[in-house]
């Protein structure tokens, strides 16, 4: 219960500063806020006094700044992100559109980080020092020092070949070079936590224990190991999540993937602030989420936490 | 027929012999103790038994269990053993359960996947075995919900699942005050019944004097004793078993022979006293309405059963925890590096990976002690100077303990808090280490808080004794005075 009512404060807060963040910018746009805005929603060759004046009036951008906060956080309380400056479309809708295309790819790179990380951590954490795991750590240094971007590109010259589209959207083989890229930096860091929770496990007294008590090495393993690994490689995935987002926002620019972070680096070019802020709110809030779920399922697995 | 024989088992380490052959039987309803000290190869002996010598280490001889002819020196094929001809109980009980598992499943398994019965029938097994030891209610609870002594019960309970009939303790009574400690020989010799085999590996003279039995006595890897328990015990042969029993705190000279208070000196201010202490952890009341005092170059004994506060009084005394009520007093201009805390695992308190030479120059450039001051000290506590080029895991139990008290000592202590500083060590060691603490404190006029559960030690070291019960108030603390009358 107390988990999720930290969770609820942590929303909140999220929503707030997010909120007033994105106000703040909206005011501190350099220049008249009201011409780059009827910039980005008319083009540069439109902008007139008229329209930048209807764009002051719509959006209320001589009044005092104090109701016209209140007048935003209101709205955001509401669920009413309003509408995108460029598109003119509910920022919502955008949104709901193109969170579906990065949450499949955020997954798809999750699962594929989970099916090379932790077999391979746990496989290197069964014996330490050995050789499998001297190539794990040398391996997964050098992955996780490549940053994301340079991954993407490294990837995309590597299949310059013509094995896979470096770029495009719609089919399931568009899917595997970012979520690669993803998964790539996902992976070499769960499996680092993977083997170092196994190598930790195996010395413990309840994993001997369990083989004296007659069961195999494969029974002690799926019956005490993976368990217990699973607590700190659960905890430390939610916060690969940050890692996540980070890398979907880089990813997705660069190959053209028509998601949230993709939706989020326009809107900032484009000075789309109500965009700004419904896809930070959403990957604000996205990320308490995930905690709260993995918060609920660590503590479904290990009891020592509750009170 | 014996269930289990060794002939002329030994250890090696490469062209090393670390363990002499020896020879040895487990009848049916006799138990067989194997004593020695810390290094004395009890234990290797043990691992030898079982395949489980760290890598490196090789056994030769020949092992019959029952039937069947064992050879040592392969230990890939004594898995198979474990659970089925021989059961292990682990020496912490607590950290052998598997923490995300609730008591029950632990003991069902073994019935399942080792003896093969269904998992309905298994569990149903596991709970008869619960029910047979006063845990039929605590199936449910994950280990940490367990107290001590049902861990350890739990534990006999999932070991001896697997059917086996050979029990091997290795150090069951670990840091386990007097009461816990008989309630394990009780519960070891119950398993070990009318035609089970026992072996207990220990260190604890008492623990063997109650399982009884047959004994070897080992030490630097060689069996300096070998007999029947009670006869080595009433008339041992060798030296080295005489001293052991000596040193059994029960047979420790009464305390004023250890020092003597120097007269007329007596009544110096404490230099920590506590009033109308009251302390409670996790919501109970563990201490009520305590008065002590700490005077310089005496020593406090402090005692009672796991978990009735003894630690945390030593953390209020030292300021690192806030009493309930009450007051602490110190003697005015003590600096906080004056009150020093002497830990029970002296393995912990030391970086592991540093040369503890340097760790000792550190602590004392830290408290401008003079470059002379640790070889001087290093005497004084019969250390040997090449000990200082070593890692802390190379040095024995006994020396690291008293190279922390040197390291407590550089700081130039008016009171050391000494927490159970001996329990881990053999008896002899344990002695040297608190006759050492005792002189130090004597010599250097320091106050000591010594802690242990072991009342015979406090009685014959302490100047004064406060005995805490457990829950506070079903005992109340006691303070005897031992310069009364």
């Amino acid at each position: 219960m107390t988990i999720l009512l930290n969770r609820l404060v942590q929303a909140a807060m999220v929503a707030i500063i997010v909120g007033v963040s994105t106000f703040a910018m909206m005011r501190a746009l350099p220049g008249d806020a009201a011409y780059r805005i009827a910039a980005g929603r008319y083009g540069y060759d439109n902008v007139t006094a008229a329209a930048a004046d209807a764009v002051r009036a719509e959006l209320g951008l001589d009044a005092h700044w104090f109701p016209a906060l209140l007048q935003w956080l209101g709205d955001l309380v509401r669920l009413d992100f309003g509408v995108s400056l460029v598109s003119g479309q509910p920022v919502m809708q955008e949104i709901v559109h193109q969170l579906g295309a990065s949450l499949w790819l955020a997954l798809a790179a999750v699962g594929l980080s989970l099916l090379m990380g932790p077999p391979l951590g746990i496989l290197a954490g069964l014996r330490p020092g050995g050789l499998l795991d001297r190539v794990l750590l040398v391996v997964s240094t050098g992955l996780k020092s490549i940053p994301q971007f340079l991954m993407a590109l490294i990837l995309i010259l590597s299949v310059q070949m013509g094995w896979l589209p470096a770029a495009g959207y719609g089919q399931s083989r568009h899917f595997i070079l970012p979520a690669l890229a993803l998964a790539l930096g996902l992976a070499a860091v769960n499996a680092r936590i993977t083997r170092d929770a196994m190598a930790r496990i195996t010395e413990m007294p309840f994993y001997r224990f369990a083989g004296w008590k007659g069961l195999r090495h494969g029974q002690v393993l799926r019956r005490h190991g993976l368990r217990n690994v699973a607590v700190p490689l659960l905890t430390y995935l939610g916060l690969q999540f940050v890692t996540l987002i980070e890398g979907v926002v880089v990813i997705e620019t660069i190959v053209g993937w028509p998601g949230i972070g993709h939706a989020l680096v326009h809107a900032v070019f484009a000075r789309d602030v109500p965009m700004v802020q419904g896809t930070a709110l959403v990957l604000g809030l996205g990320f308490v989420l995930i905690n709260t779920v993995i918060d609920l399922t660590v503590r479904r697995i290990d009891p020592r936490g509750r009170t | 027929m014996s269930l289990l024989q060794l002939n002329e088992i030994s250890v090696h380490d490469g062209a090393t012999q670390l363990i002499a052959p020896v020879s040895l039987t487990l009848e049916p309803g006799v138990p067989l103790i194997i004593l020695g000290e810390t290094g004395s190869g009890k234990s290797l002996l043990a691992q030898a038994v079982m395949g489980t010598l760290p890598q490196g280490l090789t056994a030769r001889g020949r092992i019959t269990l029952g039937k069947d002819a064992l050879d040592p020196a392969q230990p890939a094929r004594f898995r198979a053993l474990w659970g089925r001809r021989i059961a292990v109980l682990p020496q912490e009980p607590w950290l052998s359960l598997d923490p995300l598992m609730r008591a029950a499943p632990q003991i069902a398994e073994t019935h399942h996947l080792v003896r093969g019965l269904t998992r309905s029938d298994a569990a149903a097994q596991a709970q008869k075995d619960l029910a047979a030891l006063d845990l039929a209610a605590v199936g449910q609870r994950y280990p940490h919900e367990l107290s001590g002594g049902m861990a350890q019960r739990v534990a006999i309970a999932a070991a001896r699942a697997g059917g086996a009939r050979i029990v091997i303790a290795d150090e069951p009574t670990k840091g386990l005050d007097a009461a816990r400690r008989d309630d394990v020989a009780r519960l070891l010799l119950d398993a070990l019944g009318r035609d089970g085999g026992l072996a207990v590996i220990t260190h604890d003279l008492a623990l063997a004097q109650m399982i009884g039995g047959q004994i070897i006595i080992m030490r630097e890897g060689k069996v300096v004793e070998a007999g029947q328990t009670s006869a080595v015990f009433a008339a041992p042969t060798a030296t080295y078993t005489r001293d052991l029993i000596a040193a059994d705190p029960a047979h420790w000279p009464a305390r004023s022979t250890l020092s003597m208070p120097v007269p007329g000196l007596a009544p110096a201010a404490p230099v920590v006293a506590a009033k109308g202490l009251s302390l409670s952890r996790g919501g109970q009341r563990l201490i009520e309405d305590l008065d002590i005092a700490v005077h310089p170059g005496r020593v406090l004994g402090i005692t009672g059963p796991s978990g009735c506060g003894k630690s945390s009084l030593g953390d209020v005394l030292l300021g690192l925890l806030a009493p309930d009520a009450g007051a602490v007093t110190r003697a005015p201009g003590l600096p906080r590096t004056a009150l020093q805390k002497l830990y029970q695992d002296p393995v912990a308190a030391f970086p592991p990976r540093r040369a503890l030479g340097m760790t000792l120059a550190d602590v004392a450039a830290l408290h401008g002690a003079r470059a002379q001051d640790i070889p001087a000290q290093m005497e004084r506590l019969r250390l040997d100077p090449a000990l200082l080029n070593r890692l802390p895991g190379a040095v024995s139990g006994g020396e690291l303990q008293r190279l922390a008290l040197l390291r407590v000592m550089l700081a130039r202590p008016a009171f050391i808090f000494a927490d159970e500083p001996t329990s881990r060590l053999d008896p002899i060691t344990q002695r040297e280490v608190i006759t050492l603490l005792r002189k130090v404190a004597t010599e250097d006029g320091v106050a000591v808080v010594l802690v242990s559960h072991d009342m015979a030690l406090i009685d014959k070291t302490a100047d004064r004794v406060v005995r805490l019960g457990l829950g506070g108030q079903e005992q109340a603390p006691v303070l005897q005075d031992a310069f009364a009358g």
